[in-house]
């Protein structure tokens, strides 16, 4: 499923803490907030998904407005670049334990787009991405069957890859960079993050992170102006 | 009283709040799903969501107020718990009254507005517009209400207006005496509790559930708490005012169920009224019937 082989978290010998480790796991796999990107046409299965035929929030699963609310980005479709962006910047300001659900083929290897310029093929070389779920579009059940399989992944303590964005970041920006252009950046501080939360890895900074530090701009509040200042001004 | 008996009471009294609270979140859930023909979440539901939230890894914090802002409004309900008496305990309740737990009931508020305001998020701000123009909406009717219902008992206190309901009986609660207030009440409490159609400051689809936009982790968890406290104090006050308090738990519970199930169940018929529109309407109907209900208690 995984390009990548999950890294497994490792038990702590103090049984109590076992056991609080565990409880904790449970409590994630029966909670999950969606942030649906709806990026493609598979974003027409979610809605029976989720009312009354199939009814996600019997497993706990409800839907969520905004990315820092949301545990689960599920990416239903093809993404373009231009999309992929906006999903990179959601992705980084969700809060971890943070999952990534790619709906549809076209989000595993591009599918039908393969051919397009306009299309990023492989979202797992962009984000670490827990569950495929493949199909055309794969119908609600395969949904469902999805999350499943994450919720089991997250309660036996599996479901880590996103530690992997922070350990490996500059893999994952490199492919961003790729794509994007040496310009790239976004508003979340990365690097800072993983050394604060002791993420901090071998890959976390490299050739790639150089090249992001040489040219990033601080963040800067944007100005609010009315309209009527900015044509006096000009 | 001794001080380790109150000390006791004290802690249980928020303790008992937060878990009948989080039962009427779970309510609030079910009659949604019941409603659209859903099964619904399990039992334990808003406990494994708020447990997940506080163990979150990475917890966004936007500064100092964030965090001050989600502890004064957790803490302010923690102070009304104690401040409404329950079948068995009083707490504090004998030294506060309707008039401070007026007072109190806009802190939340408040402590959710000093900490939105450091998100600079503008989805938040305007929420918080939203939520302070419906506090200023629904308060004109609330405090009339808890006007008409001092004079009707011609008491403050909440322990004597308890009292005195479960002496006289069914006949001397205050929905039978005053009806015209117990209505007006429940209008002022669709809108207190941010149901729709008056859901303004919340609003999902429109402006990201605007105070909450920038909550994630323990915030959100803390704003869970904050609001299953808020359901529970809102049922208990009206109960206490209205439905002659609690004899026992069995009775107790029985009855703030159904208060705060009234509400919920009208939220999920409706759409959202434009800001405009209701301050326009509470400002009317709620206003008039507690008018009336004003004149009745003070003939
Ligand atoms: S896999 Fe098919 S349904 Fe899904 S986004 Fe691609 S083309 Fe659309």
């Amino acid at each position: 499923m995984n390009d990548f082989p999950l890294p497994v978290r490792a038990e702590r010998s103090n049984p109590l803490a076992r056991v609080f480790d565990e409880l904790i796991d449970f409590c994630r796999a029966r909670s999950m907030f969606m942030l649906h990107y709806c990026t493609g046409c598979g974003a027409i299965e979610l809605p029976p998904a989720m009312t009354s035929r199939f009814d996600m929030e019997r497993l706990g699963i409800q839907p969520m407005v905004t990315p820092r609310q949301a545990d689960i980005l599920l990416i239903t479709g093809y993404v373009s670049i231009k999309t992929l962006k906006r999903v990179i910047l959601t992705y980084e300001q969700m809060g971890s334990p943070k999952y990534v659900i790619g709906i549809c083929s076209c989000t595993v290897n591009g599918g039908m787009y393969w051919q397009s310029y306009a299309t990023a093929k492989k979202l797992n070389e962009y984000l670490p991405v827990d569950v495929y779920i493949a199909g055309c579009m794969p119908r609600p059940e395969a949904v469902i069957e999805g999350l499943r399989k994450l919720m089991g992944e997250i309660k036996a303590g599996r479901a880590n890859s996103w530690e992997r964005y922070f350990r490996e970041y500059d893999r994952y920006l490199a492919a961003q960079q790729n794509l994007f252009g040496p310009n790239w950046q976004t508003p979340t501080d990365i690097i800072g993050e993983a050394r604060d939360y002791q993420l901090y890895g071998p890959g976390t900074e490299g050739r790639h992170t150089e090249l992001l530090q040489q040219h990033q701009v601080p963040l800067q509040p944007l100005r609010m102006t009315l309209h009527s200042d900015v044509e006096k001004s000009s | 009283m001794s001080t380790t008996h109150l000390l006791i009471e004290l802690v249980l009294m928020p303790l008992v709040a937060f878990v009948v609270g989080l039962a009427m979140l779970l309510m609030l859930r079910k009659i949604g799903a019941r409603l659209q023909r859903r099964v619904g979440p399990p039992l334990l539901q808003p406990l494994f969501d708020v447990i997940k939230l506080y163990s979150k890894r990475t917890q966004v914090s936007h500064g100092l107020l964030h965090e001050a802002g989600i502890v004064v409004a957790v803490g302010a309900y923690v102070a009304i718990e104690t401040l409404v008496p329950v079948p068995g305990m009083n707490g504090i309740a004998e030294k506060g009254g309707l008039i401070l737990l007026s007072y109190l009931m806009m802190v939340p508020s408040l402590g959710l507005a000093l900490g939105v305001g450091q998100c600079a998020n503008p989805n938040g701000s305007i929420g918080l517009s939203r939520a302070m123009t419906a506090m200023l909406a629904y308060d004109i009717p609330f405090m009339l209400v808890v006007f008409g219902v001092a004079w009707q008992f011609q008491t403050t206190n909440l322990v004597e207006l308890v009292a005195v309901q479960q002496a006289g009986g069914i006949a001397t609660w205050g929905i039978v005496e005053n009806p015209l207030l117990a209505i007006a009440g429940l209008f002022g409490l669709q809108a207190m509790l941010g149901k729709q159609p008056f859901e303004i400051y919340v609003a999902p689809a429109e402006i990201a559930t605007g105070p909450m936009v920038e909550m994630g982790g323990k915030f959100l968890g803390g704003l869970f708490v904050m609001q299953s406290f808020q359901f529970y104090t809102a049922g208990v006050l009206y109960t206490t005012m209205f439905l002659g308090g609690g004899e026992n738990w069995f009775t107790f519970l029985i009855k703030i169920f159904v208060v705060v199930a009234i509400p919920l169940s009208v939220a999920f018929m409706f759409p959202r009224y434009r800001t405009e529109d209701m301050v326009r309407l509470v400002w009317k109907w709620p206003v008039i019937l507690a008018l009336l209900g004003l004149v009745v208690a003070v003939q």
